[in-house]
């Protein structure tokens, strides 16, 4: 998910603490110290009071295990394997006595304090660091140990070694009485191992959340069982907004074995709004008894919004060069438009997404002691904790969320508005309650990927030089609805705008004259909350950018891979910044050049077959992975469906620190680009989503999984991240190799047998 | 009140009569390893093997399985071959599908120990995984498939479940 630059802040202003606490030695990072503030005790006495940051701390017992705690959502990207083997590598340790913990919060901490998502790219550095700290120390103790000078230490396989001479990290952790503060001055002196010297990253390991996940013994939300505790599921009112309970009748409910009868929720937050919750023994009793209860409505005024309205809002304004907020202004894009001697124009659109994570979501929750508990799976929960905090009436210390896995994040559980109304239940009635919404409820309830419509205008002078782009893009923001504190200003000053919703379009293409208009569409905003999905704004902005880019390459009878390569001259701004960017648009041409040869781009193929190809830089511009995707496709002429046989993909995001969770990221963000390409895609009627369970909602199956190619570009760059970049060339690929095979251009997401039949020249 | 046989062990359950199995073996005798997905027999999350073959527990009331065999991801025991080609190949991601993937390719397997890769794909394709692994799926099962069919024999659930030893 989207990195939150206020992590990367709170991680470079922490001390470290070492020290022996009971038998065993603990590493963690604790909030940094003015000098204002009076710290009391020792690195050991801060341990062992727990008075630091719980998101990750380590352990080494007199076993010489190595336990890494961590507190933070594991939802298939295998988080903590490649957090665990920075640490691992920086200490010298011996992999095999690593293991990972996800912890729940200790009251003591009050709440966990943890933003945004936890990416490789926000940790390696203070994760080397806090390695290398532990390995110092170490060094320090085992030297004494020894009676030898630490200069002359290193450490191997769990030992601290001198020449001849070594000792064990657990006789260490035994012998020593160990006591170490690191600010956050002596930390940064830290510099990751070089390449060469490492011992784990960047090597082949298992991740260590697998093995709990063959056998059933991995804990999700939904698999939480509290003492005393009624089962619950949600009524759904027919509008996200503005609902109103006028009636309840649940005089059908009665006659089921198990019912216990219904609450109408209230609730300050304004999360949910006109709820009813019913409540059984079972959680069966609790779907029948949602069925049978008649619950009337004052409905909020989207009760008749459809996609087509909402699509329609999002048109006019894409078409207003006057609406919206500037996020791209170079050169002068209006004068250009006016000495423009030919032009082209296209609009594109994709359609409302789901995320259906495939555990519905569910929240458990009990009030113990004058704490509110919540458990649940949840990818951010500073963000909602406040919002819980607000809805039961009590402060935020007073409110602890529980961490299991996660049945699948991809946006989804950012947003915990899942939890408002388990908590409200459970303080109604007084005792603790599992709500767990059904598939249907889910998708009623999900903050849906907003529908988008992007203009896009390109303008060529009388030598057919192009002068310039311009690209309009509206659409529901998610940061808007969820989190307007993270809204920067437009570079015209003259309003905010989601960042997250129109990165892409700041692409690193080098044009002359260039704007880009990010705009917000207050009709999809109204009708739902738009959520964060997988890739975001990119997948959607990088539909529109790389599919035109393809339209003005064939414009100007130039192949679409030298076209981009002519624009990738990494000058000016797209050149790049040590370390995270460095290299530029040079390593986006890089990837294009590495798939051309792969893929033997330019051959011949069978009758109505294509190649496509589009590129990426990630999720934003100050974190990019830079990444290239070739569809060949075959198109049906006579059904207009289209059969993708394979996906290439080449992607450079640093140095690969888990290479095969990479690699497992990478076919799943591909396959999503594919799934949303050809078969997801829902729309609203009357206020609501349409498509509401697997009968009508179709996303990819193994009977449509095409070849797969990736592979990633070897260096030793700063690493960066890989959840979502592959998804979002993937759909531009498809359709341009559409374009190739059969001359059709399509313009909409999802790609429908018809759009295509509709496109095909006649 | 309907008996039952559960990984092997003789129960009863008083659950009403049309309560999916999937409440029953999750809520009632606490084994959580099987899933709930959608409710409607269209992802596979639940899928559990009644008298040997694959079918998804969300749907199958437990008036219907009075005197059965079923048999859930805790009853392979974490000895199915499988489960070892899931660890091997890195399959799950979040790894919420993959109870009911290991037991329908344990089904696929225990009927036809070497399929070819359309048969997997077709005997798979009702098992949705959100997270999109199923290149690797795919390979686990072949890499299973292609071992001597004694391997496979040994943890053949149906007949396990017939309780042949
Ligand atoms: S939950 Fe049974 S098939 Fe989806
Ligand atoms: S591993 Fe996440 S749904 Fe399959």
């Amino acid at each position: 998910m989207t990195r939150l630059r206020k992590d990367k802040i709170e991680h470079s202003r922490r001390r470290f603490l070492i020290g022996s606490v009971g038998s065993g030695l603990l590493m963690a990072f604790a909030p940094s110290i003015n000098a204002l503030e009076v710290v009391t005790g020792g690195a050991s006495e801060q341990l062992a009071a727990k008075s630091f940051s719980p998101t990750v701390w380590f352990e080494i017992d007199t076993q010489g295990k190595i336990l890494v705690n961590i507190a933070r959502a594991e939802m298939g990207q295998h988080v903590g394997t490649a957090i665990a083997r920075i640490v691992a590598d920086e200490l010298g340790a011996d992999w095999n006595n690593v293991e990972i913990k996800h912890v729940d919060t200790d009251p003591k901490w009050g709440y966990m304090v943890t933003g945004g998502s936890w990416s490789v790219f926000q940790t390696y550095v203070p994760m080397s660091q806090a390695g290398a700290a532990g390995r110092t120390v170490l060094i320090e103790a085992g030297a004494k140990l020894l009676g030898v000078n630490p200069k002359d230490c290193s450490t191997h396989n769990s030992h601290v070694v001198a020449g001849d001479k070594s000792i064990s990290f657990a006789e260490i952790v035994k012998n020593g009485k160990i006591e170490r503060t690191f600010s956050p001055e002596e930390l940064a002196k830290f510099e990751p191992k070089s390449p060469a010297s490492r011992q784990l990253i960047a090597k082949p390991s298992q991740a260590l959340d697998i093995p709990a996940k063959t056998n059933g013994t991995a804990q999700y939300g939904i698999d939480i069982e509290l003492e005393g505790m009624v089962f619950a599921r949600p009524v759904i009112p027919p509008t996200r907004h503005g609902s109103k309970v006028t009636s309840v009748d649940d005089s059908a409910a009665k006659s089921i074995k198990g019912y216990q009868g219904y609450e109408i929720l209230t609730d300050p937050s304004d999360t949910v709004q006109g709820w009813v919750t019913v409540l059984a023994d079972t959680y069966y009793a609790a779907v029948k008894a949602g069925n049978a209860i008649e619950v009337k409505y004052d409905l909020g005024e989207t009760a008749n919004v459809s996609e087509q309205d909402i699509i329609s809002q999002g048109e006019t304004l894409a078409k207003d060069k006057t609406s919206g907020t500037l996020v791209v202004e170079k050169g002068d894009i209006a004068k250009a438009a006016q000495n423009a001697k030919t032009s082209l124009e296209s609009v594109y659109k994709t359609s409302s997404v789901l995320h259906f994570t495939m555990e519905p979501v569910n929240a458990a929750v009990e009030f113990k002691d004058g704490v509110c508990h919540v458990h649940c799976g949840n990818q951010w929960q500073s963000l909602f904790l406040p919002v819980v905090a607000k809805a039961v009436g009590m402060s935020d210390d007073k409110v602890i969320i529980h961490q299991y896995y996660l049945g699948g994040g991809f946006g989804r559980r950012l947003a915990g508005d899942y939890m408002i109304p388990a908590a409200l239940t459970a303080q109604a009635i007084g005792k603790p309650v599992k709500l767990v919404f059904t598939r249907e409820d889910d998708t009623r309830f999900d903050c849906v990927r907003s529908p988008s419509v992007q203009q896009m205008n390109a303008y060529w002078d009388g030598d057919d030089k192009l002068l310039g782009i311009e690209h309009g893009a509206a659409a529901g923001w998610p940061t808007m609805a969820m989190a307007p504190a993270f809204m920067p200003e437009g570079v015209d000053k003259k309003g905010k705008f989601d960042p997250f919703s129109i990165a892409g379009a700041d692409h690193w293409y080098t044009l002359k004259n260039h704007r880009v208009r990010a705009i917000n569409n207050p009709l999809a905003q109204k009708t739902f909350v738009p959520g964060w999905l997988r890739a975001v704004g990119p997948g959607w902005t990088g539909w529109a950018v790389e599919s035109f880019m393809d339209e003005i390459a064939h414009k100007q009878y130039m192949d679409p891979i030298d076209f981009r390569l002519s624009m990738l001259d990494a000058s000016g701004k797209n050149a790049g910044e040590a370390p995270v960017s460095v290299g530029g648009a040079k390593r986006l041409a890089k990837v294009l050049t590495d798939i051309r040869s792969q893929t033997n781009w330019g051959q011949t193929l069978p009758k109505n077959q294509g190649m496509g190809i589009a590129i990426s830089s990630g999720q934003e511009r100050d974190m990019p992975t830079w990444g290239a995707c070739v569809a060949h496709v075959e198109v049906d002429v006579e059904s207009g469906k289209v059969k993708v046989h394979k996906l290439t993909g080449v992607l450079d995001c640093g140095t690969v620190v888990h290479p095969d969770g990479a690699l497992a990221q990478t076919q799943g963000s591909m396959l999503w680009g594919l799934s949303l390409a050809l078969f997801e895609g829902t729309e609203f009627t009357k206020g609501q989503v349409k498509d509401t369970n697997l009968d009508t909602y179709t996303p990819l199956r193994m009977n449509n999984l095409p070849d797969l190619d990736i592979s990633f570009v070897q260096n030793t760059e700063f690493p960066t991240g890989l959840g979502e970049p592959g998804l979002i060339a993937v759909a531009p690929a498809i359709a341009n190799a559409i374009f190739n095979a059969v001359g059709a251009r399509v313009r909409d997401l999802p790609i429908t047998p018809e759009a295509v039949l509709a496109a095909m020249p006649s | 009140m309907i008996e039952f046989s559960l990984n092997g062990k003789k129960i009863t359950s008083d659950a009403e009569a049309d309560t999916p199995l999937l409440w029953v073996i999750r809520d009632e005798f606490g084994l959580k390893g099987t899933k709930f997905g959608c409710g409607i027999a269209m992802c596979g999350a639940c899928t559990v093997h009644f008298n040997g073959s694959p079918v998804r527990s969300c749907s199958l009331p437990i008036s219907a399985i009075a005197n059965a065999e079923i048999r859930t991801i805790e009853g392979l025991d974490n000895q199915h071959p499988l489960q070892k080609a899931w660890v091997e190949h890195q399959v799950p991601q979040c790894g919420y599908c993959q109870s009911g993937q290991i037991m329908q390719a344990a089904g696929l397997l225990a009927t036809n120990a070497d399929p070819s890769e359309e048969e997997i794909e077709a005997y798979m394709s009702g098992n949705l995984c959100r997270c999109m692994t199923y290149a690797r799926i795919k390979e686990a099962i072949q890499d299973v498939a292609g071992q001597s069919e004694s391997v496979v024999q040994i943890y053949n659930p149906k007949r396990d479940a017939q309780g042949v030893s």
